[in-house]
């Protein structure tokens, strides 16, 4: 027999196993994607590996107007900056107002969890019929960078809304009796220490904008974003410079993410945002 | 009262200046939150340089009045004078206060130097001046070795002397502190209260405490406000509020009073003859009397009673000892009346221990030792 210690420490092992099983099954897929993009150039999608070279990439570099995917890449990568800009703004102001109390915020509240709720095809095909008889064109950087707001923008709230929500708004307050103005104390006070949260915000804009297909498929208009060029590709040809693009993209993805890793870790250091405040 | 410390302009007599300047008046404060009335008719006097003290038990108003005279809440009625000026409607970065939160509220940002020159930095005062006054702010508080620590890996003394230092730098004209020592450890709060109240004499600010602490209230007010329902149930000195408590929320709240509920039996010259539920009491009235018939309440403190009784001792009660409890200075006895109710009888002085428990004992009090109050038996 087992003390329950000792119990509670083999629990730990088996789910720490499934665990990593998990994150291989999802790690998996994208490092095969990595390692089959550098195969030679009369490799195939599949394996095995026709030789090793970087003949995709250089592919991807020098490509013919068909299958040229650097346009769509800066569309995509201005669309999801622009988004994730807006959504830090908006879920910022949206979550304050939410402070505050104000009279229906509960309807405002679900009302701005639709945008998660409603079915992507169906908004951004809706979005396109409604363009179409207001007669507005359809263009990535108009009407799909506004129906990726409307994607974009609820996670953004939710976050803001998870951090303002253990916010000890008496160190609002205290800065109101020391003299500093509402607008002040946001900029010196607020907005300093709800700065980890804005930055979840932003990569959230950033990240659900980047590789959204089912809100643009309708609504980019001729000039289609990186998600939309991939699936044509695929349509089109299947060979291993889809994923070197794949991994090129994931790559800078990962560069993104330990950036702000490192940004949230630096900024823990110098300021603990757990305070010991109940209420 | 205070005509030193007050303008000296002067010269012929200046009948507008005739009042002495307050450095705060409250007139009929009203503040509601939907259907509950959270300060309801306030008003309070705090002149130059006086410590006053808001006591009351929580949800009775006092941090919310308190709240109104910084400008965190605003009345629906009544006037905040700050200095003689109308204060009602202006934001609390336009008064001339400082607020010290209950947990401090700093900065968790900042360093204990930058926070603490917040208040001269919103003031638009020279970078050089504010480092010279931070450096002799945090010397003179003995925590200039903190300067450039962080909230975090401060203690919670630490944490006090920073939050005092970061409200007081600006010399407000009043300080408002939210049960200030309510955070610290308990062998902390004797010797934060003395000297609190020490700095609040050597700088002639007005402080405003808010507590639920009657030890606190009593031993630093010159002015003690208590405070129930949202309304001010006695205003006075200390000393005031403990012999001559004024209704029997006052008497029942502050330790140490029976208190006693019944109706006028025969009002005599100068004393009344009361009828309650344990006995007929003999009580002086202070005028005007009471109807006859009508329902009244008075007290007489713990340590007025006796169970050495003579003659001068008219009113009487039998009661049960349920404990003893020793406090060296002090023995106190707790009584169950034949009511139901609590009695308290309080033994000065190192006395052999005379009652037991279980032991049934008449005690006495002269009739002068009981206080009738007003706002009659509510």
């Amino acid at each position: 027999m087992i003390g329950w210690k000792g119990r509670l420490s083999l629990t730990g092992w088996i789910l720490g196993a499934i665990t990593l099983v998990f994150l291989a099954y999802q790690w998996l897929p994208i490092f095969t994607l990595g390692l089959l993009s550098f195969s030679g150039p009369t490799g195939g999608t599949t394996f095995p590996m026709n030789g090793t070279s970087l003949h995709w990439y250089e592919e991807l570099w020098r490509a013919t107007v068909m299958n040229d995917f650097k346009p769509p890449l800066v569309r995509s990568s201005l669309l999801a900056l622009a988004c994730s800009a807006t959504t830090i703004v908006l879920s910022v102001m949206a979550a304050q107002a939410m402070r505050g109390q104000f009279r229906g915020n509960g309807w405002f509240f679900y009302l701005m969890l639709l945008g998660i709720m409603a079915p992507g095809i169906l908004v951004g095909f809706g979005f396109a019929i409604m363009m179409r008889l207001m007669g507005v064109e359809l263009s990535w950087d108009t009407t799909t960078f506004l129906v990726q707001v409307s994607w974009t923008l609820p996670f953004g709230f939710l976050t803001m809304l998870a951090v303002f929500n253990r916010f000890d708004k008496k160190v609002e307050e205290a800065a109101l009796t020391l003299g500093a103005s509402r607008l002040t104390a946001f900029r010196r006070i607020t907005l300093p220490l709800v700065l980890p949260g804005v930055i979840g915000a932003g990569l959230f804009g950033f990240s659900l904008s980047y590789d959204e297909y089912a809100r643009s498929m309708f609504t980019t208009g001729p000039d289609a974003t990186l998600p939309l060029a991939v699936m044509a590709q695929l349509d089109r040809q299947l060979t291993p410079e889809i994923y070197a693009v794949g991994t090129t993209t994931t790559f800078f993805s990962l560069i993104a993410v330990l950036f702000f890793t490192l940004a949230f870790w630096a900024m823990r250091r110098s300021t603990s945002l757990r305070r010991s405040s109940s209420a | 009262m205070d005509a030193l410390a007050h303008d000296p302009v002067e010269g012929a007599a200046a009948p507008a200046h005739a009042r002495p300047q307050l450095d705060l008046e409250l007139i009929n404060i009203r503040k509601r939150y939907g259907d509950f009335t959270a300060v309801d008719g306030v008003s309070l006097k705090v002149s130059k340089g006086q410590f006053v003290c808001l006591l009351g038990p929580s949800g009775c108003g006092k941090t919310t009045t308190l709240r109104c005279i910084a400008g965190l809440e605003e009345p629906d009625g009544g006037d905040v004078l700050i200095g003689g000026k109308e204060a009602t409607r202006d934001p609390p970065w336009q008064r001339d206060i400082a607020m010290m939160f209950q947990d401090f509220a700093l900065f968790p940002h900042m360093t204990v130097a930058k926070q603490v020159g917040f208040g001269l930095e919103m003031l638009k005062k020279p970078r050089a001046e504010i480092a010279q006054r931070v450096q002799h702010i945090l010397k003179s508080f003995e925590i200039d070795g903190l300067a450039d620590r962080k909230p975090a890996s401060l203690s919670g003394g630490q944490r006090q002397r920073v939050a005092l230092a970061r409200a007081m730098i600006t010399e407000p004209r009043i300080l408002l502190l939210d049960e200030p020592i309510g955070a610290l450890d308990y062998s902390l709060r004797e010797t934060v209260m003395l000297e609190l109240k020490l700095l609040q004499q050597r700088t002639g600010i007005s402080f405003i405490w808010v507590t639920h602490d009657q030890n606190e209230a009593f031993s630093l007010g010159d002015l003690v406000v208590v405070m129930n329902h949202a309304r001010i149930e006695q205003q006075g000195p200390p000393e005031e509020i403990l012999q001559r408590p004024a209704t029997a929320f006052v008497a029942g709240f502050v330790q140490g009073n029976n208190v006693f509920r019944g109706r006028v039996k025969e009002v005599l010259a100068g004393m009344l003859r009361i009828e309650t539920p344990v006995g007929m009491f003999l009580v002086p009235w202070v005028a005007p009397p009471p109807m006859l018939g009508s329902e009244v309440s008075f007290s007489v403190r713990a340590e007025q009673l006796t169970d050495a009784l003579s003659e001068r001792h008219v009113n009487r009660l039998s009661a049960v000892c349920t404990a003893v409890e020793y406090f060296g200075a002090v023995r106190r006895h707790v009584f169950e009346r034949s009511d139901g109710e609590v009695l308290k009888y309080d033994q000065f002085g190192a006395h052999a221990a005379r009652i037991v428990p279980g032991q049934r004992t008449v005690l006495g009090w002269p009739a002068e030792a009981a206080v009738l109050h007003a706002g009659a038996g509510q």
